[in-house]
C-alpha cells in the first residue's frame, strides 16, 4: 500500500512502496533524499549533458506527479520537461511495485531536436554514484573482508546479480539489478550492470539516443530485504528464474546427467588410454584407475583433436580408422555400461566443412548412436545446443549434451542441460581462486564439472577445494593432448571424498534454496549454503581465505541445531554454541582450509 | 604417364646447427628443438618422395602385407597416378620399403639439412616463400616432379608442400609415442584448430601422435629415403 505525504505537490514527497521507503525532493529537479535506511543522500537522480553543456540543475519543470495503487501494483511517476537552447526534453521517473520486495525504477527521456538534428547526449546518475561510494555497498559477488570490498563471486552469463547495500548491522539491505539484454540495446541500462563492478564507476557517463517519444533508459530493479543479503540473492534468483522454462531439467529420462559428478577425459594418444603393444584401448584399466578418484560417472573419448586436418578426413571418418571401425567404440561403450559409466564423444563445430551442415552432423550422430549406444555428445568450444542436435533427444530421450562452455543466454540454459565450468589460461599465469560460481546457485539443476586443464601442483589442490566449496563435480583430465599432468595420490583421495559426499547429499547440494556467499562472523571467511525447500538439513561450505588461522565463531545459524558433523576437509574441531537462544558454529580453520559441514535443524 | 628415375643425390658429411620450430596447438613436443650442433654423415637421398610406381613395384617384388592393413594404400595406386607420391603408408610401411631398397627414413635433423642446407635456407628454394614453387593449398596431390624449380640446395624436389614426409624413429616421452613429420602438404584445413597444413618451412616439424595403423596412415602422408654412404 502506498503511503505518501505531500508537503507540497511539486516540492517534496515521501513515498512508501511496501518495504521500500523513499524520499524525493521535487523542485526544478528531482533529488533523491532518502532510500529506505540510506539517509541524507541528497543527490540528483540524473544529470544530462548535451554536446558537452550540462543542463543546469534548476532548470527542470515538473509537469505532473502521478500515483496509483490498486490490487495489482503501486505506481508513482513524475513527469518533467526542459527547454535547453533550441531543444526540448521531456522525461519521466517512475517507481513501480508489482511484487513484494521488488520495485522497478524506470527512467525515460525524449527530445525534440532543433531542425530535427540530433545531438550527443550524455547521462550521469549522481544518486547511484553516491550509493556506490557508501562503505556498505557491495558490488555483485563482493564481500567485506574487514578493510575493503573484495570479489569472491563469479558469473559468466547474461544475468547480472544485484549490487547490495546494507545497514551497519547487515540486516536491512537493498539490491540493485540492471538487467541487461543480449544483444545489447541502445538506451537500455547502458551497460551499468558491468560498469557498477568497475572502480571507475564514479566517472561513468553514458550516451543515449533520444527520439520524440519517451524511451526507456534505466530499468533498475530494487530488491528490499530485512533479512540480510541472502534474501536479496533469493529474491533475484526467484525473479530471474521465473522467466525460464526449465522443464527439460526435470525430465526423468535425463536424470543420469545430474549425477555425472566425475567425467574422465580419455585422451586416446597416450599410455593412460592406449596399449601400444596390443594396439588397443585400456578401458578396463582406466575404469580401475578411476576408482582411486571415487569412480568415473562418464568417460569422454577424445581422438579427433589434434589430428583433424592432417588430411581431408572429417571428424566422423576418424572413428572408422580406429581398430575394427566403429566396433572399437561399441566395445568400449559396452564395457563402460557394464560398469554403470556413461560414454561421451565430442563434436567439433570448427571442423564443419563447406559441404556439411549441422543437420548432416545430426544424422551422422544418429547413426553413431545406433551403432555404438553412446550416451552423450560433448560440444567442443561451444556453449549452446544447435536445434539440429536438439531433435536427437526426441529419438533418443536419454541422450545428453554437455558443452565445454557454460551456457550464457536464456535459450541456451533452457536447452543445454549440462556443461563444464572451465577456468584457467596457460598464457596468463593463471592461479586457481576459490570463489562462488553464481551460475551454479542460480541454476542448481544444471550440472557443472569443474576443470582447469593446465593446473598443476598447488593449483590442482585449489581446484579440488574450489569444486568442494561450490559443491560441484569435476573433469578428471590428466593427459592434456600429450602432456601428462596427473593428480597425486592425496589429490585423488580428496576427489574421492568429494564425490562420496556429492552423491550422498545430492538432494541438499543441488537443492533449490542454495545461496552463495552468506554472511559469516569472520571477515576472512566465505561460506556457501546448500539447502532445499523440503529438508531440515543444510550444508555449509566454508573457506578461510585469510593469512591467519581462525578460531571460534564462524557462522550464526538460523535455528536450533539437532545434529551436526563435518563431512569434508581436514578435521577442524567443529562445535555448536548456544547463547541467548542463538546457535553459533565454531571451528579452528587453518589458512586455505575448505570444509563442509552438514547440520540438521530442529525446525 | 611418363615415368622417371628417382635418382639419389649425394650429401657430403657436415656439421650444422639444428633449430626447429613447430605449432603444437595445445600440448607439447618433447624433443630438443635446438639450437644444437648435429653431425650429418655422408648420405644419399632420394631426389623425390617415393612414388606410387616405386611402392607398387616394391609390393610386386616382395608381396609385402602390413600386419594391420587398415587404410593401407587406400587411394589404390594405379598407372594414372604412378608419379604421385605414395601416401596412406604408415611409418612401418615406409620403413619396410626403405629396407628393401637398402635405405632408411631420414632423421628429423637429416631431413632439415637436406632441405635447408649449409646456408640455413627457410624454404627449399631460398629464403622467401613462393607458393608457385610448391603444391601449397592445392586441391590434390601432384606429380613429385611438378615443381622442379622448387628444388633444394642439393637438388631434392617436392620437399615443401604436396605431401608430409615421415622421418625416422618413434619418440617416446614415457607417456606418449609420436613421430615427426616434415614439409607440409597440399591440404590446408580451414580452421586454426586443425593441423596447420599447406607448404611448411624447412625448420618446421609436426608431431604426429601414434595410434593404431589406421590412424597412422593419411592421404597426405608419404616419405622419401636416405642411404648411408661412405
Amino acid at each position: 500500500m502506498m503511503q505518501n505525504k505531500f508537503k507540497d505537490k511539486k516540492k517534496f514527497t515521501d513515498f512508501s512502496l511496501g518495504s521500500l521507503n523513499l524520499s524525493l525532493a521535487v523542485d526544478k529537479n528531482i533529488f533523491l533524499k532518502e532510500l529506505s535506511f540510506i539517509k541524507n543522500i541528497n543527490n540528483e537522480l540524473f544529470s544530462i549533458r548535451v554536446e558537452n553543456k550540462l543542463i543546469p540543475r534548476n532548470k527542470y519543470k515538473i509537469e505532473k506527479v502521478f500515483e496509483k495503487t490498486d490490487v495489482n501494483f503501486t505506481i508513482i511517476s513524475i513527469d518533467f520537461s526542459q527547454n535547453f537552447g533550441n531543444d526540448f526534453f521531456k522525461g519521466r521517473i517512475s517507481f513501480v511495485q508489482k511484487k513484494k520486495n521488488i520495485t522497478d525504477f524506470i527512467f525515460q527521456l525524449s527530445a525534440r531536436w532543433h531542425k530535427d538534428i540530433p545531438k550527443k547526449v550524455l547521462l550521469k546518475f549522481p544518486f547511484l554514484i553516491n550509493i556506490h561510494k557508501n562503505k556498505n555497498f557491495l558490488k555483485p559477488g563482493d564481500i567485506f573482508d574487514g578493510k575493503k570490498r573484495i570479489n569472491k563471486g563469479v558469473w559468466n552469463l547474461h544475468e547480472y546479480p544485484p549490487s547490495i547495500i546494507s545497514d551497519n548491522l547487515g540486516n536491512q539491505c537493498l539490491g540493485f539489478e540492471f538487467y541487461d539484454q543480449f544483444p545489447w540495446q541502445a538506451n537500455y541500462n547502458l551497460g551499468i550492470s558491468e560498469a557498477i563492478s568497475n572502480e571507475n564507476f564514479e566517472k561513468l557517463e553514458t550516451e543515449v539516443q533520444l527520439t520524440r517519444e519517451l524511451t526507456d533508459i534505466i530499468l533498475m530493479k530494487i530488491y528490499t530485504s530485512s533479512q540480510g543479503r541472502e534474501k536479496i540473492f533469493s529474491l533475484w534468483k526467484e525473479n530471474t528464474r521465473e522467466r525460464y522454462d526449465l522443464r527439460k531439467y526435470h525430465d526423468s529420462k535425463n536424470r543420469w546427467i545430474k549425477k555425472n559428478y566425475l567425467q574422465h577425459f580419455m585422451f586416446a594418444y597416450g599410455e593412460e588410454a592406449f596399449d601400444y603393444k596390443k594396439m588397443e584401448f585400456k578401458i578396463i584399466q582406466i575404469i580401475k584407475e578411476g576408482k582411486e578418484f571415487g569412480g568415473y560417472d562418464s568417460i569422454l573419448f577424445w581422438h579427433q583433436y589434434p589430428r583433424l586436418g592432417l588430411d581431408e578426413s572429417n571428424q566422423w571418418q576418424l572413428y572408422k580408422y580406429l581398430p575394427k571401425n566403429y566396433e572399437t567404440i561399441k566395445k568400449i561403450v559396452d564395457i563402460c555400461h557394464s560398469h554403470n559409466i556413461k560414454f561421451f564423444i565430442p563434436f567439433k563445430p570448427w571442423d564443419i566443412r563447406s559441404n556439411e551442415s549441422l543437420d548432416s552432423h545430426a544424422k551422422s550422430l544418429e547413426r553413431f548412436i545406433k551403432a555404438t549406444s553412446i550416451d552423450g555428445f560433448f560440444l567442443d568450444t561451444m556453449s549452446s545446443l544447435p536445434d539440429s542436435f536438439l531433435k536427437i533427444q526426441k529419438k533418443f530421450p536419454s541422450f545428453e549434451f554437455c558443452s565445454e562452455g557454460t551456457p550464457r543466454e536464456q535459450r541456451q540454459i533452457e536447452t543445454l542441460t549440462s556443461s563444464w565450468d572451465q577456468i584457467g589460461d596457460i598464457r596468463r599465469n593463471f592461479k586457481v581462486e576459490i570463489n562462488s560460481n553464481f551460475f551454479r546457485f542460480l541454476f542448481p539443476e544444471h550440472p557443472l564439472n569443474l576443470v582447469s586443464r593446465w593446473s598443476v601442483g598447488s593449483d590442482k589442490d585449489l581446484l579440488i577445494k574450489r569444486a568442494a566449496f561450490n559443491g560441484m563435480g569435476m573433469v578428471i583430465w590428466q593427459d592434456i593432448f600429450g602432456c601428462w599432468l596427473p593428480f597425486s595420490i592425496e589429490q585423488k583421495k580428496k576427489i574421492k571424498s568429494l564425490k562420496y559426499i556429492l552423491k550422498k547429499y545430492h538432494k541438499i547440494f543441488f537443492g533449490d534454496n542454495s545461496i552463495p556467499l552468506i554472511q559469516t562472523l569472520s571477515k576472512k571467511i566465505i561460506c556457501n549454503e546448500f539447502s532445499n525447500s523440503v529438508s531440515k538439513q543444510k550444508i555449509y561450505s566454508i573457506y578461510n581465505f585469510g593469512s591467519n588461522k581462525i578460531k571460534g565463531r564462524i557462522l550464526k545459524l538460523p535455528s536450533a541445531v539437532k545434529e551436526f558433523k563435518q563431512i569434508y576437509g581436514k578435521d577442524v574441531n567443529i562445535k555448536i554454541e548456544k547463547k541467548q537462544n542463538i546457535f553459533y558454529l565454531l571451528a579452528n580453520l587453518d589458512v586455505d582450509d575448505v570444509i563442509l559441514i552438514n547440520i540438521k535443524f530442529d525446525i | 604417364m611418363k615415368s622417371f628415375v628417382n635418382k639419389k643425390i649425394f650429401i657430403e658429411s657436415n656439421e650444422y646447427t639444428y633449430r626447429v620450430e613447430h605449432l603444437t596447438l595445445e600440448g607439447t613436443c618433447s624433443t630438443d628443438h635446438g639450437p644444437r650442433n648435429v653431425k650429418i654423415k655422408n648420405l644419399l637421398v632420394d631426389k623425390y618422395p617415393v612414388t606410387n610406381q616405386q611402392y607398387s613395384f616394391f609390393l610386386k617384388k616382395t608381396g609385402y602385407q602390413p600386419k594391420d592393413s587398415q587404410r593401407f594404400l587406400e587411394h589404390k595406386p594405379n598407372k594414372k597416378i604412378f608419379n604421385l607420391p605414395v601416401v596412406f603408408v604408415s611409418q612401418n610401411d615406409a620403413i619396410a620399403y626403405a629396407k628393401w631398397v637398402g635405405g632408411r627414413l631420414p632423421t628429423d635433423e637429416e631431413w632439415q639439412y637436406i632441405a635447408a642446407g649449409p646456408k640455413y635456407l627457410d624454404w627449399p628454394w631460398g629464403n622467401k616463400f613462393n607458393p608457385s614453387l610448391c603444391n601449397h593449398d592445392g586441391n590434390k596431390l601432384e606429380s613429385v616432379n611438378a615443381y622442379r624449380k622448387g628444388e633444394s640446395w642439393c637438388g631434392c624436389v617436392d620437399m615443401s608442400g604436396n605431401c608430409w614426409e615421415w622421418t625416422a624413429g618413434i619418440h617416446d616421452d614415457g607417456n606418449h609415442q609420436f613421430a615427426l613429420l616434415r614439409g607440409g602438404s597440399y591440404f590446408y584445413a580451414h580452421d586454426h584448430w586443425h593441423v596447420g597444413g599447406g607448404a611448411r618451412k624447412n625448420n618446421y616439424h609436426w608431431k604426429l601422435q601414434i595410434l593404431n595403423e589406421g590412424m597412422n596412415r593419411a592421404a597426405t602422408l608419404g616419405f622419401r629415403c636416405v642411404y648411408d654412404a661412405k
